[in-house]
């Protein structure tokens, strides 16, 4: 068998040229012992012209027995025997087409009525003797009655033709989007010490289902960042959101927790944000840190007794990315929107991680590219009516992509925009129950939800000792509305105060080891969950690609920070 | 052996070419002008010509253009961050609002071209003022010519320092206000031309009455005075020497404290006026709905600046606004300018997911003293310029 694996590759890398085989022998004087079937495969693509029965052929076999294809045996003249045979001499110049060839052969063995080689018996060969029947000669006639119609011929390859494209387009699909909901959804990440996991309790329950759930939204920069000795950076969580759903009474409760909350975390005193940034550095190109997440997840326990179930992370750029990869959007600006203190969190290159900028934005209809939407639906002083104002900005914006995303034409770009989420977009969450709790928050009323943040009269501004411009909590006031909110009892607390025997913090920087173990078997899960999630689209008839959408959903709810994101 | 003529095959190619038709344009007959640029977004950027007379001044990706009309078009003012052109009335300089990170510029230049630089600069930095971060830079914006040339109007925020006591918030007045600096001395104190409610933006797209060089119009941001929670945005005439002319009677801050007088309803939310060239008449726009725009034209009262705080002068101001006549509507329509002649409207719309020129004729019936539009509107430009930036026509 080595020397029919030798011809044959020397055949098909080397066209004609001559080779040694390895015994040294020349391939010219080499006799083929392949059996027909085999070298059929080699040989069709080239203009091989075999010259004489080879060895190997069964004893009684008689090339004469077979017709000729041309009456007078000239042109084309082949044998069984000769395609049987490799002849190297028969390739001395270069080949210039397709003459002559085994596929040639098979053609015109077909047109002479017999069997092509690959319907013969178990060893490729006709029977010794074997000779065409003498009806065979009319078989285009037979074949003529026994033809379909045309109509059921055009469905079958109409069908074949969908299921080729259908297959095709599903392919790429989930190509383009189980990998990067792989890296966006089931990001576990381990809890430090000290920190209390409410999931144990739930017994795998759904996420609209069993006890109440409590899921902890983080917005970043990306921009601002305190660079280790090591290379890698640190960022801090520009928003601070607690979610809680009661599956029961269908409540929701939405606390925001200033992010200059000045507060405990690990064993000093910190801002609520630098819990992100103090829990470890980002891993990845993005600034997504697990041990922020972690921290920034055991700091709310500790610190207000609030268990978190699931956490959502978002980075701001993401939100730029997407609105950019839709082109912008266009907004008639509802009045002059001006800010002196907008946090200048992204694009910003002077290092000041506490910097601000400046806004203006004239009023009238425009273009907004995703710097200038963030900035238009984020600032918080443009209005005198406060979050009713900011809302209002928001639903604008909102309406606006999801008009953008609810064009056929943006299928084309559901790629990009997948790629633009990967990376700014990290849960715990599988995919299916973003998508329910997505759908979920779709269908609250908006008055339904209990929404607090604790600002005045919850805290009040202040300096701290080396300057700091913070944000001091009143546990007094704070307590009864987390107790309430969060149906807490006596577990609710306000424990703001250093606490030295604290170690949180040094075990916060120890790198993830859950997210990295279960790295690998994202893809299929992902897959898997995009297949389920697409079903559940489809019956419910929602326009949410591979639950795209619900990512997208999501990515608003944190940046916005408003589950009414989702009913723009 | 007959040949049959395949019809069906036929039929197939011709449903096949109109399809091609309808994608590629082809056999579009619509004016398609001439390719000037391509825009940020990507898109070709065509003027069609011959269609008014003058030159109008716009921007594309906020880089200021001129065309004239007559298949000339070129692009006069770089850097990506001009706003709002306003060529003197002399013809011989060509004023904008450029934009900083932080800050804005009034810029000029002269019209024949050259180096344009600073009338008025709002670069400045952060500071900490007893624990609260506050900047120095400014908002420049908008600026406009008085009519011989010789001052020239804008918005600002220079005074967001001043206002505490005035507006009774402990937060300084960032709503843009409108002042007046000479033109031969960008040094000289900005005079306060009218002053803003507080928390809602402030005041815009300011400009003079031609005719009548002391009264000015501008659109007026602010909340209800009874609740504070309303947005009012209406179009307000003033008179420019007001403020000037009566130290410590007017302030900004509340509704009511201000020389200016609102001469649209209320509970319509109206902006971005524009004065005829005979100064009696104003084009504006009107909010319908959160997804439909119209352009308004409306006679101008007269003799309602002197007494503006006066209840019956106010109701006296209102009275034309219900004389408006109503010229096209849209999703978005913006920034209206009037030709030389006063017969025809140029106006920024919203088609295909871009904003464009387009060009309105319209006709005064002087028995009803009631405008109209004559035929239909056409575009002027096709592949988007900028609907955030005023644009201004020339004789």
């Amino acid at each position: 068998m080595k020397s029919q694996f030798v011809k044959i590759n020397a055949l098909q890398g080397k066209g004609s040229q001559s080779e040694q085989s390895p015994n040294g022998w020349s391939q010219a004087d080499t006799r083929s012992t392949v059996p027909f079937d085999q070298l059929h495969g080699g040989q069709t693509s080239f203009g091989q012209t075999p010259q004489s029965p080879g060895a190997g052929l069964p004893s009684n076999w008689d090339a004469r027995s077979l017709p000729s294809p041309h009456p007078n045996g000239t042109p084309g003249q082949i044998s069984i025997a000769e395609q049987n045979t490799l002849k190297q001499q028969a390739m001395n110049g270069p080949i210039t087409g397709p003459t002559r060839n085994g596929n040639n052969a098979q053609v015109q063995m077909l047109a002479y009525g017999q069997m092509p080689m690959s319907y013969q018996g178990a060893g490729g060969f006709p029977p010794p003797g074997y000779a065409p029947h003498p009806g065979m000669g009319n078989q285009g006639n037979n074949r003529k009655k026994r033809r379909f119609p045309i109509w059921a011929r055009i469905a079958v390859s109409i069908f074949l033709l969908l299921l080729v494209v259908v297959g095709g387009l599903a392919g790429y699909y989930y190509y383009n989007f189980s990998a990067p909901v792989s890296h966006i959804v089931g990001q576990q990440v381990t809890r430090l010490k000290g920190d209390e996991d409410p999931n144990a309790v739930r017994n795998g329950a759904d996420i609209l289902s069993g006890p109440r759930i409590n899921i902890l939204l983080l917005g970043s920069d990306t921009d601002q960042k305190f660079t280790n000795t090591d290379g890698s950076h640190n960022y801090l969580a520009q928003s601070d959101i607690v979610v809680t759903i009661d599956p029961a009474t269908k409540s929701v409760g939405m606390l925001s927790i200033p992010r200059d909350f000045w507060i405990r975390i690990g064993n000093g005193m910190h801002k609520l944000d630098e819990a992100y940034s103090l829990g470890g550095p980002a891993i990845g190109s993005g600034a997504y840190s697990p041990g922020g997440v972690a921290l920034s997840r055991l700091t709310v326990f500790q610190d207000f007794g609030i268990p978190i179930n699931y956490y959502a992370w978002v980075g701001l750029d993401g939100f730029v990315k997407v609105i950019d990869t839709v082109g912008g959007v266009d907004v008639d600006v509802l009045h002059p929107i001006n800010d002196d203190n907008y946090p200048d969190d992204v694009g910003n290159k002077t290092g000041d991680i506490f910097a601000y900028k400046r806004l203006y934005i004239p009023p009238g209809p425009q273009h907004l590219f995703g710097s200038e939407a963030l900035e238009y639906v984020r600032s918080r002083h443009a209005d005198l009516v406060g979050d009713f104002g900011r809302s209002a900005r928001q639903q604008q914006v909102l309406s606006a992509l999801k008009t953008k995303l609810n064009n056929p034409d943006i299928v084309s770009k559901l790629p990009e925009i997948a790629s633009d989420l990967n990376g700014y977009v990290k849960t715990d969450m599988q995919l299916t129950d973003v998508f329910k709790l997505m759908n979920f928050a779709r269908s609250l009323n908006a008055n339904s939800i209990n929404r607090v943040i604790l600002g005045p009269p919850y805290s009040a501004d202040g300096t701290t000792p080396d300057g700091q411009a913070v944000v001091f909590p009143d546990c007094g006031k704070i307590v009864p509305v987390i107790a309430q909110m969060f149906a807490l009892g006596n577990r609710a607390a306000c424990n703001i105060q250093a606490n030295s025997s604290n170690n949180a913090l040094a075990s916060a920087t120890q790198p993830s080891s859950a997210s990295n173990d279960s790295a690998t078997n994202h893809s299929l899960q992902a897959a898997s969950q995009v297949a389920s999630t697409s079903a559940m689209n489809l019956g419910g008839g929602s326009d949410n690609p591979s639950g795209f959408h619900s990512l997208l959903d999501l990515m608003f709810m944190v940046v916005l920070e408003s589950p009414q994101a989702m009913q723009a | 052996m007959k040949r049959c003529i395949p019809w069906g095959t036929l039929l197939m190619l011709l449903s096949l070419l109109l399809i091609l038709q309808g994608c590629l344009g082809i056999g579009d007959n619509s004016q398609k002008g001439n390719t000037i640029t391509t825009n940020s977004k990507g898109n070709q950027v065509n003027i069609v010509q011959n269609l008014f007379k003058g030159k109008i001044y716009f921007t594309i990706d906020h880089n200021l253009w001129v065309t004239d009309g007559k298949n000339n078009t070129r692009k006069i003012m770089t850097g990506g961050n001009v706003y709002d052109p306003a060529v003197s009335p002399n013809g011989k300089w060509i004023v904008v609002s450029a934009r900083n990170k932080n800050s804005s510029d009034i810029a000029i230049m002269p019209v024949s071209g050259g180096k344009r630089h600073n009338l008025l600069s709002g670069s400045g930095s952060y500071y900490n003022d007893a624990g609260f971060i506050k900047s120095s830079n400014h908002w420049f914006a908008q600026p406009a010519w008085s009519l011989d040339s010789t001052h020239i109007l804008f918005l600002s925020d220079i005074e967001k320092e001043d206002w505490y006591i005035a507006t009774g918030e402990n937060a300084p007045l960032l709503d843009l206000q409108v002042f007046s600096i000479p033109f031969n001395n960008s040094f000289a104190k900005p005079q306060d031309i009218a002053y803003a409610s507080f928390g809602d933006g402030g005041d815009r797209d300011p400009s003079y009455r031609p005719g009548h060089p002391t009264e000015i119009v501008y659109t007026h941001y602010a909340y209800d005075a009874a609740t504070r929670t309303q947005q009012v945005i209406q179009i307000f005439l003033e008179d420019a020497n007001a403020i000037a002319n009566h130290p410590g009677v007017y302030h900004p801050g509340l509704p009511g404290y201000d020389p200016g007088i609102a001469i649209t309803d209320p509970k319509d939310q109206n902006l971005q006026p524009a004065f005829s060239p005979d100064g009696n008449a104003i084009v504006y726009v009107r909010r319908e709905s959160p997804s439909q725009m119209g352009l308004y034209v409306m006679p101008v009262p007269e003799g309602v600046t002197v007494k503006p705080n006066d209840p019956k002068t106010e109701q006296q101001a209102l009275l034309p606004y219900k004389k408006s006549s109503h010229i096209l509507s849209g999703q978005y329509v913006s920034q209206p300018i009037w030709s030389r002649d006063g017969k025809q409207i140029a106006y920024i719309s919203y088609n295909n997911n871009e904003f464009d020129l387009w060009l309105a004729n319209v006709a005064f019936n002087a028995k009803k003293g009631t405008y109209s539009l004559q035929g239909n509107p056409v575009q002027l430009t096709t592949g988007g310029i900028d609907g955030n930036s005023r644009p201004f026509w020339t004789p």
